[in-house]
């Protein structure tokens, strides 16, 4: 009889942990999302958060967790930009939903790979069940530059009809690659 | 009497003692409880307020929420930045971070526009490029990729592997939506490799009959590609020749089609 008061309030904490922890996302998300800051914004706030680091330090080694952690994304990001070609110059995300078990998000990327940019918008919908969670692109739309020759225009389009963020960058990739290697040999001869 | 009396009065404070113990215990707890509910209540409410200010104010304004960030919030803004191209990187199919001897690699699959499995692939830099740990099913020939282009072009083994993976990742799926959506058309379970690349199994027009007349063996001999390149799709030998005629056209379908779109091509019985 006794437990059955327990249950309840701890039912009732139980969910508001969650729901709590759903709106900080929530919240969380937005802020990021509506932010943006230049790179010369970037630079200043690194130097002035160094300086504080080592003004409460003192000079010893200031284990500043949090710039340890950009250097070495950027480094990750520089390295993978160098392996696959891609590099992307802009993308911005809008959380449109988000509750316990789904989140759906839109994305806008710009970047090029080689000579070749691309521009593409898409919604991802992440939906997580008991065993594992679920990825599924949704609206695809893509542009390329140069996108006139009509094997770019034709791959584009079947892209777009199914969704294959997979096959469209690895694709690309090689398409890419060999595009570049004719406008490198092209100019060679020019 | 006497002796036995009171141990019986000491027995009966000693019960009472701790029969008034327990209900303190019971009583404290359910006040943490109740407090505890009303302090995450309290501050359910307040993030709730917080947010309605922040979608009705608006996204506006490059400085957003913060009226002033300091360092710490920008390089936090930044941080999060740069984790979510990271996360892009992942649906391109080839994303990684570097380690101190070397990189870890996350390869990831897709069908049509449904992400699947990500494997992983751990490579050493010294003496030479070469594999150390990975997740890649046995029956994916990782050795001789790896022998073919590695240590000289990396890009090439990762792109190589890549297809590989997916190929096989988009017959899996394919065959399990197969499962899921037409169970009932499908005589057991359909035969397959755990390469997934050499399928067999026999089916039904429609799903009330308990007649499986028509058998399909699909061969996909490239293994980096998730539609077939040998159909066959018999019949009894004593079939009708309308069933023959459907086995043919069924055929075609299976060439041209994933296997659930194909059995959804289908013209119902």
């Amino acid at each position: 009889m006794d437990n059955n008061v327990y249950q309840v309030y701890e039912d009732e904490i139980r969910a508001l942990e969650e729901e709590i922890k759903l709106l900080t996302e929530k919240y969380e998300d937005i802020q990021q999302e509506s932010t943006f800051y230049s790179e010369e914004e970037i630079l200043k706030s690194m130097k002035s958060f160094q300086r504080e680091m080592q003004g409460e330090f003192k000079g010893h080694e200031c284990p500043s967790d949090l710039k340890a952690q950009l250097e070495s994304l950027e480094t990750d990001l520089s390295f993978l930009m160098k392996l696959t070609g891609f590099q992307f110059t802009s993308h911005s995300k809008k959380t449109l939903e988000k509750t316990g078990d789904r989140t759906v998000q839109k994305h806008r990327l710009s970047g090029n790979c080689y000579s070749l940019s691309f521009q593409l918008e898409f919604q991802l919908l992440v939906t997580q069940s008991k065993e594992k969670v679920s990825t599924v692109v949704t609206d695809l739309s893509i542009v390329m530059e140069p996108g006139e020759a009509s094997n770019v225009s034709k791959f584009v389009s079947s892209i777009e009809e199914h969704g294959n963020l997979v096959t469209f960058f690895r694709s690309l990739s090689t398409y890419a690659e060999w595009h570049e290697h004719r406008r490198c040999t092209f100019l060679h001869f020019k | 009497g006497l002796f036995a009396h009171l141990e019986m009065l000491e027995c009966r404070a000693h019960r009472e003692s701790v029969e008034r113990e327990e209900k303190e215990q019971r009583e404290e707890k359910l006040a943490l409880l109740e407090c505890r509910a009303r302090e995450l209540r309290l501050q359910r409410d307040e993030l709730r307020e917080k947010l309605e200010r922040l979608e009705k104010g608006g996204g506006a304004g490059k400085a957003g929420m913060a009226p002033d960030p300091t360092p710490r919030d920008v390089l936090e803004w930044r941080l999060r930045s740069l984790q979510a191209l990271l996360q892009l990187f992942h649906l391109t199919g080839i994303s990684g971070k570097l380690s101190r001897r070397g990189v870890c690699f996350t390869l990831s699959t897709a069908f049509g526009n449904s992400h699947l499995d990500s494997f992983h692939l751990e490579l050493l830099l010294h003496p030479q490029l070469r594999i150390h740990r990975h997740s890649i099913p046995p029956f994916i020939p990782l050795e001789r990729i790896s022998r073919e282009f590695l240590p000289r072009d990396l890009r090439r083994f990762l792109s190589v592997l890549s297809q590989h993976l997916n190929g096989y990742a988009g017959r899996k799926f394919q065959l399990e939506q197969l499962q899921e959506h037409f169970s009932d058309r499908i005589k057991g379970i359909p035969r397959q490799n755990s390469l997934c690349n050499l399928l067999t199994f026999e089916y039904g027009l429609s799903g009330k009959s308990r007649n499986f007349p028509l058998r399909a063996r699909l061969l996909y001999r490239d293994p980096c590609r998730s539609l077939p390149t040998d159909v066959e799709v018999s019949c009894a030998s004593d079939a009708p020749a309308w069933l023959a005629d459907t086995a043919a056209a069924h055929s075609e379908l299976f060439r041209l089609l994933p296997l659930h779109g194909a059995f959804q091509a289908f013209p119902t019985a």
